[in-house]
Parts: structure tokens; sequence; C-alpha cells
């Protein structure tokens, strides 16, 4: 075959080029010990997510010093959970699933992409240096809504990160004499120990109490305040720990109405964030107020 | 049925292709019309998601910007491509075998299958518009499952692209026919492209077929429960990556045969024409994993694997466009052009077949580098669905392929038609126009990607966030799409304006000869082993089952054969489909003879 000088010279430098980028691609992942999404997860079935360990209650969890492991769910349309908050300096491993259609979990304006494919789980760890606040998008065309699944990263800064979960069970309505208790259960889902105040502020009266929650913990305490030292009326209450706050009301009445007992069963402390049947005076924390 | 061979040269001076082929010409014609068709409805709809997404101006409801991009792609990257190349394909193959083709009757019913098909698509489509059908179809043109789409919508595709085969077979045909008739005679280049070409749809369409046949088409038909998400996925892009080679090949074809030849000079080098095509049969299909880079479930080492395939599969680019420069450079020396740059001032840049073809090529060079960006396995995190591949592939198809297409119309029209085109000075300024347009509405969207803007979205404004440019702002990264996709629609309008006032214009006897380039170093040049498509069809599938068997093997492995438990998805509104009542109906009216019973039975069918 007859070929030309100039085109023997080009052959040659496509291939050297061709040759330069796949060497620097393998560098780049080999190399640098990147890893790409891949096949290191087994695979789940859609309809059991809800019943799984890890997808069953899509959340962060803590793993290692500074190593976190979120577990994400994508569904029409919408990503759990939502906000996603993890703390600067940290790595964090994301597994993601579906449970309908194809997604994909795109953090806006990073390499933080991946599709998310129902029966698949996908894996990716990323490391944040940095505070800051990135959007989720789904860029995977999943159905009529998909313009409308958006979610929220925030790395906040690592001073300001817990994973505490404050839950307070108290009285709605209380008869002038009684003793008005504040069970308050604390759960520390860090690995670290948490060494903290709890305080109770209602009408004038403020207690205060120490509390250390070992790591993976749950610690519960109670305040009790007289109902006589109130008086009749409503009176608002707060508990707090670090960044936390539950508050509700207690009303004091002369005389309580006798139908049913107004009782709540005192068991249900440990209920977190996503249970919304609160009954009576428990409420649900969990959400850092920052 | 070999017709009786005229002798039919087509170096008979003045001798357009109607004349030499009227037969021919009539089912070229109708293919570039159903062609032109597409492109006139799909370049409407893009205008319109131009405006959508960036919020310049919403008509219609965001839930039916999903039916109007499914119409866009279907009928752009599929049915206009597809259909120019089939005319393409059949005006190379019996120009460059100077014979009919066998059966004119087999000709016209490959392109009614065509036809037929993309109506069967259409229907569940553009259904999807009305609610007062239940029927739709807004799955995309990659239809992933488990998004599910009317039965008629897959069956279409099937249909369409039997359609398709069965192209190729008359194709094959002629060269058969003329093989036997001229046994030492080199296959001439068109044919010989035609051919590989052909021969790499036919390996590319496997995946597509096993995908709507054994699953998609059953499972839409309630036949079976559920697929395997992944499976199907992968299949898709088996075929989907080649497919992108299919819309190339016969703009390809055209930059080698036509380019030298309207630029005043000859082909550059006839053997490297051939390693090129032979490298794009061997190479196209195992890279298709380089679109599921970022899908889980498969391992890095097949993504691996297919991105080495990848980068080679520059290489028959990179050649290309040494060719074409280097023949164009002939070309210009041969009008007077001197000097080491000058002679870009030579080249007849006021015929709008060749500026609309250079321009289309240099546009492909811009493509090249996001290509690259795209290729990359790290670096393709950072762009892959976003705005940027939606920039990147309305540089390749939308322009590279798209521009040389409307291009070479103006070469073909008076060929195919017998009547001198409408008018030049229009056309040159259509083809600037595009060129113009898409600049704007790319390079846009390259940028726009890179912030996170995602592909596919009927309204990428979100609640939560806001995109944040480091140059300029959303809103003038806004305005240039929509500034663009406007001079596109301008453009596309100026075309029809050419191609309908042609087919006006009266008969005419001055158009050029039929023809194309010939070559400064012939096929005599080229090793003989070049012509030896057996083999190169051997190694192009032993590649793709290197590529496939194991990445396939674990998908199956892993989830099953028809998946975990997946529930469709239906973006087409009815679950019991049309077909099925179809069917259900006409045998219960053969068993049953009351014609009332039909009735009843349709309202009770329907859920
Ligand atoms: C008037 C000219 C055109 C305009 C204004 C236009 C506009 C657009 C826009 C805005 C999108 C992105 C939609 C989204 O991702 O949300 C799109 C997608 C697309 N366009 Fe075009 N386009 C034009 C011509 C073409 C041509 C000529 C082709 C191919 C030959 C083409 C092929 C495609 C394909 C394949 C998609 C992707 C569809 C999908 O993601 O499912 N377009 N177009
Ligand atoms: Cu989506
Ligand atoms: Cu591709």
């Amino acid at each position: 075959m007859n070929i030309h000088t100039y085109e023997k010279l080009w052959l040659v430098a496509a291939m050297v080029l061709i040759v330069g980028f796949i060497a620097t691609i393998t560098y780049g992942s080999v190399g640098l010990g990147i890893t790409m999404v891949g096949d290191q997860q087994p695979t789940i079935e859609p309809s059991e997510i809800s019943d799984d360990e890890r997808f069953g209650e899509p959340r962060v969890e803590h793993v290692g010093e500074n190593e976190y492991e979120a577990y994400v769910v994508a569904q029409t349309f919408a990503f759990s959970p939502d906000p996603i908050e993890v703390p600067a300096n940290s790595e964090v491993t994301f597994y993601v699933t579906a449970r309908d259609v194809i997604h994909s979990f795109s953090v806006a304006g990073t390499n933080i992409n991946t599709m998310v494919i129902p029966g698949e789980i996908a894996e990716m760890t990323v490391e944040f240096d940095e505070p800051g606040e990135y959007g989720i998008v789904c860029n995977e065309y999943c159905g009529s809504g998909h313009h409308d699944m958006e979610g929220m990263l925030h790395v906040v800064p690592e001073d300001e990160f817990d994973m505490t979960e404050l839950s307070v069970d108290a009285d709605d309505e209380l008869e002038l004499g009684d003793e008005a208790a504040f069970n308050v259960s604390v759960e520390n889902r860090m690995l670290d120990d948490l060494e903290t105040t709890a305080t109770l502020e209602i009408g004038d009266e403020m207690l205060e109490e120490e509390l250390t929650v070992a790591g993976g913990d749950l610690e519960e305490t109670t305040f009790t305040v007289d109902t006589t030292d109130l008086g009749e009326g409503e009176h608002d209450w707060t508990v707090a720990i670090d960044n936390y706050e539950e508050s509700g009301t207690l009303t004091v009445v002369e005389e309580l109405e006798t139908d049913d007992e107004n009782e709540d069963d005192d068991g249900d402390n440990g209920s977190d964030g996503d249970d919304d049947e609160n009954d009576d005076g428990e409420t649900d924390g969990g959400e850092d107020d920052e | 049925m070999a017709k009786p061979t005229e002798v039919r040269t087509m170096s008979e001076a003045g001798s357009t292709y109607i004349d030499a082929f009227p037969a021919e010409a009539k089912v070229v014609r109708a293919a570039f019309y159903s062609s032109f068709l597409a492109l006139a409805i799909g370049g409407l709809f893009g205008v319109v998601q131009t405006l959508h997404r960036t919020d310049v101006y919403r008509f219609m409801d965001s839930a039916d910007y999903y039916t109007v991009l499914t119409a866009h792609g279907v009928l752009l990257a599929i049915t206009f491509t597809i259909f120019f190349l089939v005319g393409v394909f059949t005006w190379a193959i019996t120009t460059s075998l100077d014979r009919g083709v066998e059966d004119i009757r087999f000709t016209w019913a490959w392109y009614g299958l065509m036809v037929l098909g993309t109506a069967l698509v259409a229907i569940p489509i553009f259904a999807g518009f009305t609610d007062s059908i239940d029927m739709s179809a807004s799955v995309l043109f990659t239809f992933y499952a488990p998004l599910q789409a009317h039965p008629l919508f897959y069956l279409g595709l099937v249909l369409f692209v039997v359609g398709t085969w069965l192209a190729g077979v008359d194709w094959f045909r002629s060269w058969l026919a003329w093989k036997a008739e001229n046994p030492d005679e080199r296959i001439p280049l068109p044919t010989f492209m035609v051919l590989t070409t052909t021969l790499m749809w036919y390996i590319a369409t496997l995946g597509v077929a096993i995908a709507i046949l054994a699953f998609l088409l059953p499972w839409s038909l309630g036949l079976i429960d559920s697929v395997n998400p992944l499976l199907t996925r992968t299949l898709f892009w088996f075929f989907g990556h080649p497919v992108v080679y299919f819309w190339l090949m016969p703009a390809y074809m055209m930059w080698y045969i036509m380019l030298p030849k309207v630029s005043g000079g000859k082909l550059f080098s006839d053997p490297l024409a051939r390693v090129v095509f032979v490298l794009f049969l061997i190479l196209s299909v195992p890279t298709g994993i380089h679109h599921q880079y970022l899908d889980p479930g498969i391992a890095e080492g097949f993504k691996f694997i297919a991105m080495t395939n990848t980068m080679f599969l520059l290489l028959p680019s990179l050649l290309t466009a040494f060719t074409v420069v280097a023949s164009m450079e002939h070309g210009a020396r041969q009008r007077g052009g001197e000097g080491y740059f000058g002679w870009l001032k030579a080249l007849p840049w006021r015929d709008p077949v060749f500026t609309g073809m250079a321009l289309a090529g240099l546009m492909f060079a811009a493509a090249g580098f996001s290509g690259m960006i795209n290729a990359g396995m790290n670096i393709n995190y950072l762009v892959h669905n976003t705005f940027w591949v939606v920039g990147h592939f309305h540089l390749t198809v939308g322009t590279a392929v798209a521009l040389t297409f409307m291009a070479v119309t103006y070469w073909f029209l008076p060929q195919v038609t017998g009547r001198a085109l409408w008018n030049r000075s229009v056309a040159l300024v259509q083809v600037v126009l595009w060129f113009v347009g898409m600049t704007f509405m790319s390079n846009a969207m390259h940028r726009a990607g890179l912030l996170g803007v995602p592909r596919r979205t009927a309204e990428p404004q979100y609640d939560g966030f806001e995109f944040e440019a480091a140059v300029g702002s959303v809103g003038e990264l806004n305005a240039q799409i929509a500034l663009g996709g406007i001079l596109l629609t301008l453009s596309l309008a100026l075309f029809f304006a050419n191609v309908v006032g042609t087919a006006f214009n009266g008969k005419s006897d001055s158009l050029p000869a039929n023809g194309y380039a010939e070559t400064l170093s012939g096929s005599e040049d080229a090793p003989l082993v070049l012509d030896n498509l057996k083999l190169w069809t051997a190694i192009a599938v032993v590649l793709v089952i290197f590529a496939y068997t194991f990445p396939i093997l674990s998908i199956v492995d892993r989830g099953g054969l028809f998946g975990p438990d997946v529930n469709p998805f239906p973006v087409s509104l009815d679950t019991l489909p049309v077909l099925g009542l179809v069917l259900e109906q006409y045998v219960t009216t053969a068993l049953a003879t009351a014609g009332e019973l039909t009735g009843s039975i349709v309202t009770e069918v329907t859920p």
C-alpha cells in the first residue's frame, strides 16, 4: 500500500495520542486509586428495600473516624434522606439504590454522579474537605415529574456536626398538685461519646443535667417538676441540648375531667424523626435547627 | 430476478441520476422526502424544547415536554438520519456499480416497511399529547425499562429495523450480481463503504432486536412480568453506540467521495478510505459500554475495555480528518490556490454544497474534543447526562451529520428530481446560519453542563439551589441556547423553502452529471485483503464476543434474565395494551359469529 509520508506521520501522531490518553486514564484510575462505580455491591430486590437493613431507613451513619456511610434511596420523584448531612473533612461512601425506575444521583457541579438502577446499588466514595451546600439532581429521565426530583447535600463545618437525636415525652395536661415528668432521651449516632448538658425551661424554672451518651448509644433522663410550683394555667416548656430543642405546652388545671385516662405510653421515647404519630406531648427531635 | 444488464455509464455527459436510473431515483427521492418530513417535525420540536427549558417561552405542560423530547429524539436520531442513509446508499450502490437494483419491487418493499414502522412508532408517541387516546410512549428514544411504552412503539421499531435489514440485503444482492459479472474487479469505493457499514449495522442491531423481541415487547404485552433493567439497557447501548456510526458513515462517505469533487480535486487515497471503514466495522460495536461508565452492576474492568476500544476508534476519525483536508487542499491547488494557508481562499466558498460540508467537518473537529472528555472513564463523571452531552451530540449528529446531509441535498435534489435547485444563495445562507446557530446553542449547552445542569429536564430550575456559573450567568447561557435554537429553526425554514421550491421548479436539461470524486491513489494501491469482507466481519464478531460475553453473563447472573422484581412503570397510560385488545378481539370474532359480540367484548376488556 502506498502511503504518503505526511499521512504516515499523522498516523504515528494519532497512535501516540490514543495510547497517551489510555495511559493517562489508566494512571488516573489505577495509579491514583480512584474507584469507579462498578459491581462491588450485591443486588437488591426493589420490593424489599423497605425491609433492608441499610435502605429500609435511608440515613447517614458514622462508621469510623471521619468516615461515614450514606444510604440513599431514589424514587419518583424524590431522594431520601433529604437533606443529606455530612461533616467537612470527612470521607463519605454513598450507597444509592432505586425503588422504581432508573434515576441518577448527581451532585450539581461536581463529579459525584452515578446512575441509580432498580436492583443495583451504586457505591461511591467521596472526600469532603470544605463545608458547603450542594444541590442534588436526578439527571436521568424518570417520568413526568422528573424535573421536580431534587435534594440537598449539606457539608457542615466539622465542629457543628453531630448525629444527636433528641426526643421528649411529656404530659399535655395535669391536675394541680401532680408531678410533671419530662422523659428526655438522647441518641448519639456518632461513634465518639457525647458529653452534653440537657436543660429544661418551664415557667421560671430551669433544670439542668449533665449527660454522657456513649457512641452509638441512647441515654434517658427525666426532669420532674411539681405543678404546684407552676400554678394553674398554660406553661410553655423547652428541652434543649446543644443545637437541639424540643418544646411544648403543659396545661395545669384545677381538676381533670374524668373521661379516659389521658396517659400516654411512656415506652415510646426511642422513636426518631420520621415517626409522625406523636401522641400527646411527645415531640420528636432530630432535625438540626442551625 | 436480475434485469438484463443495460449499459448505463455514469460518465455519459450530462446524464443525471434520474436519467440513468429513473426507477431507483424515485425510491431515493421518496427516502429523502421521508427523511425531510422527520427533520421538519423534529426540528420544530427542538426549538419548542429550547424555549421551554430555558423558560423563555412555555406554552405546554411540563409533563408534555417529555412527549416532545421523545418525538424529537426518535424523529431526528432515527427517522431523519436513517431514511437519508438508505437514500444515499441506494444511490451509491447503483451509481458505483453502474447497475440498477435487482428488483425494484423489493426496494419499494423495504422502503414501505420502514415507513410502516415509523408510523407505528409515531402513533403512540403523538397519542401521548392527548388524554382522549389511551396510549403513549413518552419513554425517550432510549426507552429504558422499567419505563414502559405502548407495544406499538416497540413493534414499530422492530419493523423499521427489519426494513433496514432488507435494504442491506438489496445492496448485497446488487454487489453479488455485479461481482458475478466482474470477478476480477475491486469493489468500487462507495459500494465498499455501503457494504462495511451494513455489516456493522447487522451486528449492532442484534442488541436492540434481542432487547425488544425477547424482553420489552413481550413485557409490554403482559406476557412476561418483569425485565432486568440493566440488561435491557446494556443491550440498548450495544446498539446505541454503533448507531452513532450508522449516522456518521453516510456523512463520511460524502466527505470522501463528494467533498473532493466539489472542491475541484480528487480523493487523496482510496486505500486509506477503505482502512477507515474497516476500522469502523471492527471497532464500532465493542464500545457501547462507554455509555454506562456510571452504571452500577458492571465491573470496572469491562468499562475499561470499552474505553480502550473507544480510544482506538478515534483513529479512523483522525485519519478521515487528514484525508479530507488533504483532498480539499488538492482541490484548491487545482483551482490555482497557493501558499501554506493561501489555498484555503481558492476553495469554492460560494457553493453551498462545499461550504456546508466544510463547516460540518469543522464542527466535527470541535466535537472531537468534547468527545474525548466524554470517553475518559474518570472525567466522564463530571459531564455524564448533563447538558454538556446534548451540546456534544448536536455537534456530531446535529451538525456533522445533519449539516452534511442538508448540504449534499443541494447536489442530490437535482439528481433525483431532474429539476434545478431553486435558489443557491438561500442555500448558502442556510448552511452558514446552521453553523452560527449551532455555535451559540452547543457552546452554551456545553458550559451549562459543566455547572451540572441536567439533560432531559423540562424545568432545570430547582427550589433548593441554583447553578452557579464561574463566568457569565445561567441567564446568559439560556439566552444563547434560545437564540441558537431560533437561528437553527430559521435555517431549517430556508432548507425546506429550497426543497419545496425545487420540487416545483421546471425540468432542466443543463444539470451536472451524476458521479463522484476520482482518486489520486486508487484501489490498485489497496491490498486485496482490504476487500475480504468475511475476514473483517469475523474479526468484528470476535471482538464483540470478547467485549460483551462476560458483562452480559455477569449482568444476567446478578440480576436474573428477567430481572429483579421490578414493576412496569407505564409511561403509556394504558397497561392493557391496545394490541392485545386487537388480537383478543380478532380471535373472539373468529370464534363467535355475531357481530354484536365484538362490540360488547371491546367494552368488557377496557379497564
Ligand atoms: C432546530 C434544531 C434543533 C434544536 C433547536 C434542538 C434542540 C434540542 C434540545 C434543547 C435538546 C435537549 C433536550 C433536553 O435534554 O432536555 C435536544 C435533544 C436532542 N436532539 Fe436536538 N435540536 C435540534 C436539532 C437536532 C438534530 C438535527 C438532531 C439529530 C439529527 C437532534 C438530535 C437530538 C437528540 C438525539 C436529542 C436527545 C434526545 C433525548 O435526550 O432523548 N437535534 N435537541
Ligand atoms: Cu429523574
Ligand atoms: Cu457512544
